[in-house]
């Protein structure tokens, strides 16, 4: 929290600082529209703060303070950030930007004008993928797959999993193992300039906003690690690259988009992957309970090895 | 005694001359490391894409005084993070201004610059710093001009002069 106060401009962070500490640790989000009321989320709740009694509006000026700060006052710097619309500040924060669009050849080539600030809060559960692990790790890691629909805790939970195989576990005896993790959308790891900022453990080695299927072959050929851990999983030459990996006896945890083992089935990109039998473990999560929610683990035949809600 | 006198007249008016002189090519040593500074400026902002600060601190290192405290100076002030770059930038310069050799034409070019520094994609940054290293090759050309034609002028002068002086004495 505290590294995204840094760079809020002025007038906002002295509204954020009239929150006590307990409330600051609830946020979610600070949105940030110019010339509209600033915005905070709690607890899935929007709150449009006051400053000196009144409803504070956005001004052009802090939304070039905002781009300043973010940007170390290099907007040349944040080139590839401003054509994914996204920069990760320190302490694995997310900032999303929208405005006006400016595109080459049909493909964005940046956002100019921004408009529109997001900036989300990171928070790194940790433990929460402790209760599989005994379902995972049998002698050695699986191959896995978890599973849920968007804002199930997938990422999340495929972090936490992370950090458990890299530092591993002393009293269940399970030792560290070196993990390479490719991650395209900045997620998991949230770098800053290479360096992850989650605790993910010190054997950890991070492709960040690399292409996956790429990513992965790099990774095998150069970092050799024990395990892969690669997030959203869906296209083809992801599942070729994972065939690829699987083959060189290399673990491979994976996250995709999905509510049930039948939905794989229907894609054409994941059925042979899932009728190959390589996975293991396939973990359905679900949002019943709130997100982390874990539905169900199944075998590779699809068969149910345990059934009980677990936050 | 009066001899005495003679020479030390003579060896003061010389120092003179090679010191006026010496501010002649100081103004062209300058502005060739101004330069050179603002092309591996470019070079760190178009190939690195590093952020001003860390930019600057590279520059700093490979540029001798007054330029480099113009760099520091600025770094310092990014650091530090309050107002924009170009507030940083203006600042920097009046502080430093004075230890330099520098004219009004170089602070005007290094002014227009400071307008845009940071707040341009790469393409833009590179014209912006290509259109000042034109403008200072021009002055540059112009201080050599100055140089060669002034430089050997100042230093007879003073030497000459402070033989005119003791002969007046005599």
């Amino acid at each position: 929290m505290e590294e995204a106060l840094r760079v809020l401009p002025e007038n906002v962070r002295e509204i954020l600082c009239q929150y006590t500490e307990m409330e600051r640790s609830t946020i979610e989000e600070i949105r940030m529209r110019i010339n509209r009321p600033l915005e905070i989320m709690i607890n899935g709740k929007p709150n449009f703060p006051l400053l000196n009694g009144q409803t504070y509006f956005i001004s052009k000026d802090d939304s070039s303070q905002m781009i300043n700060k973010l940007s170390h006052y290099s907007l040349y710097a944040l080139e590839e950030e401003l054509k994914k619309g996204f920069v990760t500040i320190e302490g694995g924060h997310r900032v999303g930007l929208a405005g006006k669009v400016i595109t080459l050849n049909g493909h964005v080539k940046a956002i100019r004008d921004i408009a529109s600030f997001n900036v989300r809060i990171a928070k790194q559960k940790l433990g929460i993928a402790v209760p599989l692990v005994s379902y995972l790790y049998a002698g050695g890691w699986t191959n896995t797959i978890i599973l849920g629909p968007p804002q199930s805790g997938k990422t999340t939970m495929l972090r936490d999993l992370t950090r458990i195989m890299a530092e591993g576990d002393n009293v269940r005896r399970i030792p560290s193992a070196k993990v390479g993790i490719v991650d395209e959308r900045s997620e998991i790891a949230g770098c800053v300039l290479g360096v992850p900022q989650h605790r993910l453990g010190d054997r950890v080695d991070v492709l960040d906003a690399c292409p996956k299927a790429e990513g992965m072959m790099m990774m095998i050929r150069s970092m050799s690690p024990e395990i892969l851990v690669v997030d959203e999983i869906g296209r083809k030459e992801d599942s070729e690259a994972i065939v690829e990996a699987i083959n060189a006896g290399i673990k491979l945890v994976v996250t995709v988009h999905g509510t049930s083992m039948d939905d794989l089935h229907r894609r054409p990109s994941m059925q042979g992957l899932i009728n190959s039998g390589s996975f293991e473990r396939i973990v359905e999560l679900s949002r019943k309970d709130g997100p982390g929610t874990i539905h169900a683990i199944k075998d590779k035949t699809g068969k149910e090895i345990r059934r009980k809600k677990v936050i | 005694m009066k001899l005495l006198g003679a020479v030390l007249i003579i060896l003061a008016s010389t120092w003179a001359g090679v010191e006026w002189s010496r501010t002649v090519s100081e103004r062209s040593r300058q502005l060739r490391q101004l330069k050179a500074a603002l092309q591996s400026l470019e070079a760190e902002i178009v190939y690195g894409m590093t952020p001003l600060s860390v930019a600057c601190s590279h520059i700093c290192r490979q540029v001798g005084h007054p330029i480099s405290w113009f760099f520091d100076s600025f770094r310092k002030k990014l650091d530090a993070g309050q107002g924009t770059a170009y507030e940083a930038w203006m600042e920097s310069m009046e502080e430093v201004w004075k230890y330099t050799a520098f004219k009004q034409e170089e602070k005007e070019v290094m002014k227009q610059l400071g307008a845009t520094i940071g707040q341009h994609d790469r393409e833009h940054e590179q014209k912006q710093i290509k259109l000042a290293l034109i403008h200072l090759e021009r002055e540059e050309r112009e201080a050599r001009d100055n140089q060669m034609k002034y430089e050997r002028m100042f230093k007879s002068l003073g030497v000459l002069g402070g033989i005119l002086l003791v002969i007046l004495l005599i």
